[in-house]
């Protein structure tokens, strides 16, 4: 942690020192245990720097002494509001060393998943952001939506957020009895509850005033840096591993994928909710097209990928999740190392806040959308 | 007839007490200790009991209300439709521990509160809820009283946020304070466009001034009510105009050190500033307790129920003013603190100044074609400016005109303001959509 | 920096004017606020989304991950483990022991030695509810229930013996 420096003498009477403020670990707004060393100038942010490492419970060590298929629970516990993805990263990691071929609707099944997943992470983006901001009642409706995924999931997973979704090979159970009545019910409900919260948001002057130009960042600095999903996204890079490298079912799917221009918070807002439109898209598609057969693949008695390392990565709701998975032929890693979007988008947040106030900072932590489950692993 | 007689007998059984308890009381004081000393007590009595219980409940409709926005249902525990909600938070607040941090001040620690619910609720003893004896004390500089006796609230935020000891209770206290301070200039200044037609600066004489002109000042100054309702707002550090409270900020501002009954105090009389801003608005533009027809009860010798009437005429309006807090509150984000102070000084006070000058041209403009060709617009000057239909319909698209000169005139003085200009500034973003498995990445702008 | 923002049209213009932005805003709160006494669809329309819980119990899933229970075989009441430790063995947290224990049992008239369950202890502070355990079961004997209640006044009470596995927990329901 680089040390932030203070200036301790003044040049003239009219100087007045710099200020460090603490943005604890404790704090509202920080998403998590996240502590911001700011230095102050007034109320002008001049330095910043970020203290993680408060959540850290040692998963990459612990993944070390698990069996490939016992390693999927914890890896719902990194970004906790996404568990379905983390999950995806996994078993898809392993799949492919493996060299395993997952049935067919599987992949449709997992497509159409992950993409309620990426909406309900969505939704508590929104919900958080807009309440960091002041405006409260969007927390409770956009709760109120992921209620429903949450919903659909304890019915199909049978736990709400820390799913265990998948296992190696497919899936555990396959689609239950009314799923797709279930799925089309919110589906159809879901564009109309959007405009609303842009009609509470997206045109609102004092919603404007808090978002447009802060934490602009430009796309150069943006690839740079190693930003990824929405962020990137923002910034007018358009990069989607969806569409890049396609997994699972996506390949077949025809969807877009919204870009910004401006590379401000304001713009990310817009990408995240044009987002969420085209995962309703995709899974309106998926389901039509839903095909018939197994869900779970035929595994060996025990699952072990052949010695060798790899590295997988898919498009989580934050950004590239990524999995390097070094194994040397027995039934447990030797090695995994999680990329997580959240740590390296993190990276962004100092040269996103010097020069603006301290009430930005809260919108730029929260536009970032970082969990620190995944930072501190 | 049926309706009248049964009125008058409610009214004697109602009423009855009273006449008895001042005979009572001729006994033992003189009448004139009874009627400007006794009476006067009982009614501060009174006022003060509904005031307190207005807040306390005001509270627990914030919660409800805000409730049924979000689509859910508020307290339900404790009593019916929890509607001793507030007892049981008064309650609690009482059994917490009282303490006082280390190094703090004590005794300005110990009187801030106090200083903050006493300049609130010292307003309502001029506010008039009513027309004969629903006013406690008829001063003829009422509204003055009410903007200095209100600003003694500032006061108490400083010396709480002072007393406290802690880097951010000072910070939240001055920020607050500097907040409330740039504001009140504004309040103050969208009155004197009502007065110009009230000729009174009391409160109960506004009230008359309107009634007799049968209008509400409303009509004649939209411009001047928007002002001083965004004023009042943000004179209460409500939101949208509530950083220096947020949580998210810097926990809770100026009374971050306090807990117990001394946090309450603080909350009581936050409330009881928003119903003193409620009740001022109502008075000075919502024709206060006055409402058309209600007089007709006077008229058939009914005088305490029209004075009743009356009251429950101004506790409706002042409620619909507390309502619209509430909805704003929960409805907007909020402000950024530099964005908060650019509106106070750059857009409110140069829209009061024009609001002054404009109402004052509109006025001038009545009086001189009052019997031009024929044309009357001034029917009386006695009890504040009553115009007749033709004055008023004048007098009404003067003021809608003023609204827009002032529009105009405010955004030719913030042609700078990067946030708050005339520009719509939704952007849309565009969708890429690139053929299957092929790198999307487009050219990197420099 | 240039932020790009398109040009307004008067229409445009006029609306910012007139607060319709917040105005727009507010009229969906106030919808709100009117369909929360009025309308009954929550999930559709604008009605309460509350489920007032100790008064109203949630609708679990049927595969809900809840409690763990040991499941007997419906005729005979005897518990329908084998011991076969695959539980445990499945298990990513260590939150399960099997005790097995020899018993002597006639096969063919030659007196043979099998393994039945003597006690299973269950960490329910440590299990993460993956329901590994569920899957490895061979007999469909250790099922996760739907009961999601599983507070105790003390750690030792985390720690379910065979007794309460297979009985489960009595747990208050509040009525009011």
């Amino acid at each position: 942690m680089h040390q932030v420096e203070i200036a301790t003498t003044q040049d003239t009477l009219l100087d007045s020192p710099e200020m460090v403020l603490n943005m604890g670990p404790q704090h509202p707004s920080t998403h998590g245990v996240l502590r911001v060393i700011l230095k102050l100038d007034g109320e002008t942010v001049m330095d910043l720097d970020c203290d993680i490492g408060y959540l850290h419970r040692g998963m990459e060590k612990i993944a070390e002494n698990r069996m490939y298929t016992m390693i999927a629970p914890y890896w719902d516990r990194l970004d906790y509001i996404a568990a379905v993805s983390n999950g995806l990263v996994w078993v898809e990691t392993v799949e492919q060393m493996m060299g395993l071929a997952v049935p067919i609707r599987a992949h449709y099944l997992r497509t159409i998943l992950t993409e309620l997943n990426r909406i309900a992470s969505h939704l508590l983006w929104l919900a958080t952001h807009a309440l960091d901001i002041g405006a409260v009642t969007v927390l409770l409706w956009a709760l109120r939506e992921r209620e429903e995924i949450l919903k659909i999931f304890e019915r199909q997973f049978g736990a709400r957020l820390t799913c265990h979704a998948w296992r190696v090979g497919g899936m555990a159970n396959d689609a239950y009895d009314d799923f797709g009545k279930d799925v089309r019910q919110f589906v159809n409900n879901f564009p109309k509850r959007l405009d609303e919260y842009e009609t509470v948001l997206s045109e609102n002057r004092i919603w404007l005033s808090r978002t447009v130009g802060i934490g602009v960042i430009s796309a150069a600095d943006a690839v740079a840096i190693g930003l990824s999903g929405p962020a990137l996204r923002g910034s007018g890079v358009a990069w989607d591993i969806r569409k890049s490298r396609p997994y699972a079912a996506y390949g077949e799917m025809d969807f877009d994928i919204p870009v910004g221009e401006n590379g401000d918070t304001y713009d990310r807002y817009l990408v995240r909710l044009e987002e969420m439109r085209q995962s309703r898209r995709i899974i309106g598609q998926a389901l039509e097209n839903l095909p018939d057969g197994p869900v779970n693949a035929k595994l060996p008695k025990v699952v072990k990928p052949p010695v060798g390392d790899y590295y997988h990565s898919i498009e989580g709701p934050k950004g590239e999740i990524g999995c390097y998975l070094v194994s040397d032929g027995s039934a447990q890693p030797w090695r995994v190392r999680v990329r997580p979007p959240s740590f390296v988008n993190l990276q962004a947040l100092k040269q996103m806040c010097v020069g603006h106030l301290v009430a930005d900072v809260v919108a730029i932590i929260g536009t970032l959308d970082i969990v620190l489950g995944e930072i501190d692993r | 007839m049926f309706w009248g007689k049964l009125i008058d007998r409610g009214a004697m059984l109602l009423f009855g007490p009273i006449n008895v308890l001042n005979d009572l009381l001729l006994k033992a004081f003189s009448a004139e200790t009874i009627n400007y000393f006794v009476w006067p007590l009982i009614q501060i009595g009174l006022v003060v009991t509904l005031v307190a219980g207005w807040v306390a409940y005001a509270t627990y409709l914030e919660r409800k209300i805000s409730a049924f926005m979000q689509a859910r249902l508020g307290p339900m525990r404790v009593g019916p439709w929890g509607l001793l909600q507030p007892i049981a938070d008064g309650i609690k607040l009482l059994a917490k521990e009282d303490f006082i941090p280390d190094k703090a001040d004590r005794w300005i620690f110990f009187f801030a509160p106090y200083i903050a619910v006493a300049s609130a609720f010292i307003v309502f003893s001029v506010i008039p809820f009513g027309p004969d004896w629903a006013v406690i004390a008829d001063v003829n500089i009422g509204l003055l009283l009410v903007l200095a006796v209100s600003s003694v609230g500032v006061l108490a935020l400083i010396l709480a946020g002072w007393s406290s000891n802690s880097k951010y209770a000072l910070l939240g206290g001055l920020r607050s304070s500097a907040q409330m301070v740039s504001y009140e200039v504004s309040m103050g200044l969208s009155l004197i466009g009502a007065l110009m037609f009230a000729r009174t600066l009391s409160l109960s004489g506004m009230v008359y001034a309107q009634g007799s002109d049968s209008i509400w000042y409303i009509v004649y100054q939209p411009a001047g009510f928007l002002i001083f309702l965004i004023s009042g707002i943000a004179e209460n550090n409500r939101a949208p105009f509530d950083l220096p409270e947020a949580e998210s900020e810097l926990v809770a501002g100026f009374h971050t050190e306090y807990s117990g009954m001394r946090w309450s105090l603080f909350f009581m009389a936050e409330y009881a500033a928003m119903v003193v801003v409620a009740a001022v608005a109502t008075t000075v533009y919502l024709g206060g307790w006055y409402f058309p027809f209600v007089d007709r009860l006077e008229q058939s010798g009914n005088h305490n129920l029209y004075v009743i009437v009356s009251l429950l005429v101004f506790l409706i309006k002042a409620s619909v003013l507390l309502y619209i807090y509430f909805w704003l509150r929960w409805t907007l984000p909020r402000f950024r603190y530099d964005q908060l102070m650019d509106i106070g000084w750059k857009w409110l006070i140069p829209s009061a100044l024009i609001n002054i000058v404009l109402t004052a041209i509109g006025v001038f403009l009545i009086q001189a074609l009052n019997g031009w060709r024929g044309l009357q617009t001034i029917e009386a000057l006695s009890q504040g400016l009553n115009l007749t239909a033709y004055g008023k319909i004048i007098m009404i698209v003067i003021g809608l005109i003023s609204v827009f000169i002032t529009g105009g005139l405010l955004s030719r003085i913030n042609w700078r303001s990067r946030d708050f200009n005339l520009k719509t500034q939704r952007r849309n973003i565009r969708l890429v959509n690139v053929a299957k498995g092929k790198p999307a990445v487009e050219a990197v702008q420099q | 920096m240039q932020l790009k923002t398109p040009k307004s049209t008067l229409v445009q213009k006029l609306k910012r004017f007139l607060f319709m932005d917040l105005v727009k805003g507010m009229g969906l709160t106030l919808k709100y606020n009117v369909g929360a006494l009025t309308d009954k669809d929550s999930v559709a329309g604008k009605g309460i989304y509350t489920e007032q819980y100790p008064k109203v119990r949630p609708d679990v899933a049927p595969r809900f991950h809840g409690a763990p229970r040991l499941n007997m075989d419906p005729e005979t009441h005897d518990t329908l483990c084998i011991a076969c430790n695959l539980c445990a063995i499945a298990c990513p947290e260590d939150c399960i022991d099997v005790i097995p224990m020899d018993v002597e049992i006639i096969v063919a008239g030659k007196p043979r030695r099998k393994k039945v369950l003597d006690e299973f202890i269950f960490d329910t502070s440590r299990c993460m509810f993956c329901a590994l355990c569920q899957e490895a079961c061979p007999t469909s004997c250790l099922e996760l229930t739907q009961d999601f209640e599983l507070a105790t006044y003390s750690r030792a009470g985390f720690v379910w013996n065979r007794e309460m596995l297979e009985q489960g927990r009595e747990t208050v329901k509040y009525t009011s």
